[in-house]
């Protein structure tokens, strides 16, 4: 029985089920105790003693029924179907190579002058060299799950994406809606979101004990010990701070940077209530503020509501210019304190007016401005890219291309606020005066990797 | 010892219908003498679980509600120290006559210390829910709820008393407990436990029932209900289920719903009993008009 277990455990563990050797001991303890017949209730025990997560459950169910279903020559969780359609791949590799091909030129991009080799081409010619090899059937058939799906059609580059005749005949097109989380994908994020929350609690912690510390205030605490005779039980302390650190985020919406933004305003939406007071914009044309609606919205409603172009029209295309102004114009006067700024967006302005002047007083009324964008910092000259223009107005750029990096991004972002919840911190950081000759954005952009700036590392480990 | 399915039928005298895992999950937790964590949607009886058990099986039940900022002086032992005060105050003129006899102040000093666990003894501990179940003469029902409410550091101290049933006192020492009471952990799965306490435990699962089961316990609760409206109204229920409702009914409010039904005298659903009565499984507004919404559409034509 204790072999039959372990076996067990093991194709539990294969399906990425965490299963402790403590467990598994309990589960063989369990099956001796007797008092337990039949199928149903020896799937409830196992399941009760090796199985920890909800998420988890589905996967055992899985593993169990082929595991004690008498075809155990299959590995648990293949199905017959797969198996067979992997074998055909096997056989049939030649020909799939050749289809694979032909396929390639018909859909290709049409408008790329050159014929120059891209990266894809190189990824997919790798895959099929790689299941070219001698190796066995079950090797092969790791191999081409490995690579399914990435060898259908060949993506368009980015960059034909973007450039501008694709744009004008897929006008319509780009306009696919894209589906609300689905709730695994919202699990997911709560996930990342819940680890980073549990990383940053001590220092919300030590924020919080910080608050709760300070001078006594003399006046208050008589005031508020009257009823016991001024004998002071009740004691009130100048506290050092008392709001919590100001956040101000804007999300471009449209179409070339959404999946970003609908993590961002997931992160936003669980921050909100917990650390930090945050204000959030979304933008395509037109600015809009949703703070509110963040608040009392379920996300998945409010991005449908934002995927259906209900907050700012969809159709347009983005105009950071406008966006800067307008917030100037509108909100600037309303901003509190010296909020930490986020935006999130590819800067592509449509060759509208870039309306740096706009952003550069924004900046003079945050404590910190932090541009998120998806590209790759060599597409930051071409096209109606104004990065390099915006960038210079930011204390950083950071590239994020998925929900990690932008979950890291963050978190740091959130510490160095935290450390720096204090504002008068803020005055006492060696600012450079106005006069002082600008620096060299081309180098700030190449000296250093991304995150660390290599000029002064001191004032930049602050903020 | 008795086996797994007199357990079930045993809740099912209690009035709790379980299903094959929640009774493997008690008659497990009952022989190997591990807590049972226990997650799922509000309402779907996971602490009306603990409740019957204790009621079938005579535990007394010990119930810890958790909340945000629960401690050891909360959950484990404290010392009285008023006791402490007024027992020295009172004791004062034996205390003096007893010390006078020493001759300087150190050895006054040292006889105090050597009387000192007269003041730190189980008389001036005022014990708390677990060392109260712990310390019972019977074997108790310790009962956690909402263990997700309360901290990283209160799971921590749980570790200690959850693996091996003691309760560590600096000033006294271990105490371990005189009888193994059984524990039931709940959770509605707002924070993730640590690992380290769901591998103390056997982990049970509760969602929603099946058909059969919830009918079972509508008519188990409410036997005057009639049978064919059980079967619509848990019918209905499941439809609405699949609603993406805010708060979706769970077996809580079906069994309102069938108390309402039954003060109703209802003996079918109709759009306008369902209208009349929505109160009873929607908990929000927007959820209410869907409800009502889905009445209309799906009881119209029966």
């Amino acid at each position: 029985m204790e072999r039959i277990i372990t076996r067990f455990v093991k194709a539990l563990r294969e399906r990425g089920i965490r299963v402790s050797p403590g467990e598994s001991i309990d589960a063989v303890h369990a099956l001796a105790l007797g008092g337990v017949e039949g199928r149903a209730s020896v799937r409830a025990l196992l399941r009760l003693t090796l199985v920890k997560n909800v998420n988890d459950i589905p996967a055992f169910e899985e593993v169990f029924d082929s595991f004690f279903s008498g075809r155990e020559h299959f590995p648990p969780g293949l199905d017959q179907a797969d198996f067979l359609g992997a074998l055909i791949h096997i056989v049939e590799g030649e020909q799939l190579k050749s289809d694979l091909h032909k396929h390639h030129k018909e859909e290709g991009p049409t408008l790329l002058v050159d014929e120059e080799v891209t990266a894809e081409d190189l990824e997919n010619l790798l895959g099929m060299e790689e299941s070219d090899e001698e190796s066995e059937g079950a090797d092969i058939m790791v191999q081409l799950d490995g690579h399914r799906g990435k060898m259908e059609a060949p993506a368009p580059s980015d960059y034909y994406m973007k450039s501008p005749p694709t744009v004008a005949f897929h006008q319509g097109m780009n306009k696919s809606k894209v589906e609300p989380f689905t709730p695994e994908e919202l699990a997911d994020m709560q996930e990342v979101v819940g680890r980073m929350l549990v990383r940053i609690r001590k220092d919300v912690q030590r924020m919080k004990e910080e608050e709760s510390r300070g001078r006594l205030h003399v006046i208050r605490t008589i005031q508020k010990n009257y009823r016991h005779g001024m004998v002071p039980f009740l004691l009130s302390l100048r506290r050092k701070r008392k709001e919590k650190p100001r956040l101000v985020v804007f999300c471009d919406v449209s179409y070339s940077v959404s999946h970003a933004t609908r993590f961002m305003l997931l992160l936003l939406h669980t921050l909100q209530s917990r650390v930090m007071d945050v204000r959030s914009f979304v933008f395509n044309r037109e600015l809009a503020e949703i703070t509110d609606m963040l608040r009392n919205m379920p996300v998945n409603c409010l991005i449908e509501t934002i995927d259906k172009g209900e907050i700012v029209n969809l159709d347009d295309n983005s105009d950071f210019g406008n966006v800067f102004r307008t917030f100037k114009e509108k909100h600037l006067e309303s901003m509190r304190g010296k909020p930490a700024i986020i935006i999130m967006g590819d800067a592509r302005n449509n060759y509208n007016e870039a309306n740096e002047w706009a952003l550069e007083e924004i900046r003079e009324k945050a404590g910190y401005m932090l541009w998120l964008t998806p590209e790759e910092r060599d597409t930051w000259q071409r096209g109606d890219c104004l990065m390099e223009l915006y960038g210079t107005y930011c204390d950083r750029v950071e590239v994020v291309r998925n929900v990690d990096e932008l979950s890291r991004v963050v978190e740091d972002l959130f510490l160095t606020i935290l450390d720096l919840h204090d504002t008068r911190v803020w005055k006492r950081r060696p600012r450079k005066p106005e006069g002082e000759e600008p620096y060299d954005y081309r180098t700030y952009y190449t000296k250093g990797s991304g995150a660390t700036p290599a000029f002064d590392p001191n004032v930049r480990r602050q903020w | 010892m008795i086996a797994e399915h007199e357990v079930r039928n045993l809740l099912r005298t209690g009035g709790y219908i379980a299903d094959e895992s929640i009774a493997t999950a008690v008659f497990l937790a009952l022989r190997m003498e591990k807590p049972i964590l226990i997650e799922g949607p509000p309402g779907v009886g996971k602490t009306g679980l603990a409740k019957t058990l204790s009621e079938v099986m005579d535990f007394p039940l010990v119930r810890l509600q958790c909340y945000e900022g629960i401690d050891e002086g909360k959950a484990l032992y404290d010392w009285e120290y008023g006791k402490q005060l007024l027992y020295t105050q009172l004791l004062r003129t034996q205390l003096d006559s007893y010390l006078s006899e020493s001759a300087d102040l150190r050895a006054a000093v040292e006889r105090l210390s050597a009387e000192e666990s007269l003041f730190f003894s189980q008389n001036f501990l005022v014990q708390r829910p677990i060392l109260r179940s712990f310390l019972s003469e019977k074997r108790s029902l310790l009962l956690i709820d909402e263990i997700d409410r309360s901290g990283d550091e209160f799971e921590a101290l749980l570790l200690e008393c959850l693996s091996d049933f003691q309760v560590s006192i600096p000033e006294l020492g271990v105490i371990e407990a005189r009888t193994r009471p059984l524990v039931i952990l709940t959770s509605n799965g707002t924070r993730m436990i640590s690992d380290a306490l769901r591998r103390r435990c056997l982990f049970l699962y509760i969602g929603y029932p099946e058909f059969e089961r919830e009918v079972a316990i509508v008519c188990a609760r409410y036997p005057e209900l009639c049978d064919t409206l059980a079967h619509q109204m848990v019918d209905f229920l499941r439809k609405v289920r699949e609603l993406n409702l805010r708060k979706s009914p769970s077996i809580s409010e079906t069994l309102d719903w069938a108390q309402v039904l039954t003060i109703l005298h209802a003996t079918r659903l109709t759009p306008e009993v369902v209208a009349n009565t929505v109160g009873t499984i929607a908990k929000h507004q927007a959820d209410m008009k869907q409800v009502s919404e889905l009445a209309t559409r799906e009881l119209r034509v029966a």
